[in-house]
């Protein structure tokens, strides 16, 4: 029987130490790549494809969340974290487990064997994973996580100046550039702090400083000039609450 | 209920006093202007005036029974009429009844008793309005008193328990990422077990003991971020790394208890969980005579962490200073690009 491969993603040395002593006995499993951070985890998912991943949530640059957000192909999930607000949030993304900090050995071996079945079963890993995976570690987005070509980028909140709905995605123009992204117009009005942002129109957020001056365009219509330029739609009721809350 | 004079020795001896003077005048007033025998003047002044002093203690119940505010006008002057001629006519009558008896013989004298008797009653209503107004006084002024009392008590509660909901709580994050960190070193070096067992709980007990005191010296709050720190770089290794510069005889100096603790944690939250290589903590503090001034600095990433979010502990810390020496020009805070510093100045004897 070939054991099966996983990697620890973690960024305290001594919470992979305590998941790879738990395990060192252990012949089902083999643990091949041990990661840091997020942005290395990405890379070993990607160059190693392992079965299984103990992810932790909160960590550098890249939280657990954000990684699984921009994976394509997700192996299975055991969450470790210290935090039990998001346990909800891990299992709609159909991890395996979701471990509490500090857990004890026979909790480890548990979610094992629950994903040991997993994999044995062959039931593809994560079916739901990319429509419920967009959901911020709090209410209020603080950063987005973007790829292209390979790369990962991740925009503070505060570099965005606006989105625009492009079909199943969205592209965000921030004030270096523009990335696009798999996700609804819906979970950005829902998650950009409102103090901010507006939705203005069907297919624009924009952000509130920016807007420089408002014109009437066409018979019921309106753009929104922004600094430096652009100009997007508004729609009716977009320019009755542009008004509202610029006191233009 | 009770009349106050009976309350208050001073009062008892005030009223007695003022009667006893009152008991004088009018006798020196007898003899020198009436030409009346001392005998008859004393007399009379003990009558009349002894009387009315029993008397003046019952007006006390007139009084206490009419509240000026939940009396109209007219009752609260049918009120005190009805009790000021019950109470002159009382007096009249028996004071009287008193000195005809006594001085039957003396015919002058009785005269001048009867041609007297109006004089007597414009006298004894004038005496029941001074002795009314200064119970309508008394009353006021004790419950003013007691309102400042109140308003005193109330301030000081509100004061406390503002305070006591913003002392510093432990993050619970912390506490569980840390047994997490002490049951991996209970497998992987047994024999540093122990000293983190020890900081933690070290911590743990300054934390929870200084929740009823809240003034402390530098040197023991000092003490208890080196245990944080030890802690979270057992946690963190060489990520965190930590700079202090300490003035002289600062730790000598005086503040309020775990009130640097929120900004320790604000400053590893942000420097350090957020960080992939080393990130540096600088404690700084210096002192003169009457101020101790402390800076805490730490290095962040403004590509990763928000600018916003400094959230609930830099807020309690600033309620806090301004509720402790009620001043808010305490705290000064300077963010620069890739980092963010907070001074904090405590005032010492207060």
């Amino acid at each position: 029987m070939t054991k099966i491969k996983a990697i620890i993603i973690e960024d305290e040395e001594l919470g992979r130490e305590l998941i790879k002593n738990y395990l060192k006995d252990n012949d089902e499993i083999e643990i091949i790549a041990e990661c840091e951070n997020g942005f290395e985890g990405i890379k070993t998912i990607q160059d190693l494809k392992p079965d299984l991943v103990f992810l932790d949530i909160q960590m550098p640059k890249l939280n657990g969340f954000e990684l699984l957000e921009i994976l394509d192909e997700k192996p299975e999930i055991i969450f470790t974290t210290a935090y039990n607000q998001y346990a909800i949030q891990a299992f709609e993304l159909n991890a395996v487990d979701y471990l509490l900090k500090p857990f004890s050995k026979e909790r480890l071996i548990e979610a094992l064997t629950k994903a040991l079945n997993r994999i044995k079963s062959h039931q593809p890993p994560g079916k739901n994973m990319n429509k419920l995976s967009q959901q911020p570690l709090d209410k209020i987005l603080e950063r987005v996580v973007v790829k292209s070509n390979h790369k990962i980028h991740v925009i503070p909140v505060e570099k965005i100046r606006y989105l625009e709905a492009q079909d199943d995605y969205v592209m965000i123009y921030t004030f270096e550039g523009k990335h696009l992204k798999q996700a609804t117009m819906k979970y950005f009005e829902q998650h950009l702090d409102p103090g901010d942002f507006m939705r203005v129109h069907r297919s624009y957020i924009i952000r509130l400083d920016q807007v420089v001056q408002l014109e009437p365009y066409g018979k019921d219509n309106y753009v929104a000039k922004l600094k430096d330029g652009p100009a997007v739609r508004i729609s009716k009721s977009g320019f009755k609450n542009l008004k509202e809350k610029l006191n233009f | 209920m009770l009349n106050p004079i009976f309350k208050n020795k001073q009062f008892l001896i005030a009223f007695v006093l003022i009667w006893v003077v009152i008991c004088i005048l009018h006798t020196f007033i007898l003899i020198y202007f009436y030409n009346f025998g001392l005998a008859t003047s004393i007399s009379e002044s003990l009558v009349f005036n002894t009387l009315f002093a029993a008397l003046g203690i019952g007006i006390w119940y007139p009084v206490y029974f009419t509240d000026i505010e939940k009396n109209k006008v007219v009752n609260f002057l049918t009120n005190h009429l009805a009790a000021a001629s019950l109470a002159v006519g009382l007096w009249l009558w028996i004071s009287y009844m008193v000195l005809t008896t006594a001085f039957s013989d003396n015919a002058e004298y009785i005269e001048s008793l009867d041609s007297s008797l109006p004089w007597r009653v414009g006298l004894g209503f004038l005496f029941y309005v001074l002795i009314g107004s200064n119970y309508y006084l008394l009353i006021y002024y004790q419950n003013f008193k007691d309102k400042l009392l109140r308003e005193a008590e109330l301030k000081a509660l509100v004061k406390e328990s503002e305070l006591t909901s913003l002392k510093f709580q432990i993050n619970p994050h912390f506490l569980f990422n840390s047994l997490n960190s002490i049951s991996s070193l209970s497998m992987v070096s047994p024999e540093k077990t122990q000293d983190m067992v020890t900081n933690l709980s070290d911590f743990l007990r300054y934390s929870l003991s200084h929740k009823d005191e809240t003034m402390t010296t530098f040197e023991k709050e000092l003490r208890n971020i080196d245990r944080y720190l030890t802690i979270e770089k057992i946690r963190f290794g060489k990520r965190l790394n930590v700079e202090k510069d300490i003035g002289g005889n600062c730790i000598a100096y005086y503040l309020p208890g775990l009130i640097l603790q929120p900004l320790m944690e604000n400053a590893v939250k942000y420097g350090i969980y957020e960080s992939i290589e080393q990130s540096n903590i600088f404690i700084t503090a210096k002192c003169s005579d009457n101020l101790l001034e402390v800076t805490i600095k730490n290095e962040y990433d403004p590509n990763f962490v928000s600018k916003k979010g400094e959230g609930i502990g830099l807020r309690n810390v600033t309620s806090r200073m301004k509720i402790q020496y009620g001043r808010d020009d305490l705290i000064k805070i300077s963010r620069n690009k890739n980092s963010f510093m907070i001074t904090l100045l405590f005032p010492q004897n207060i």
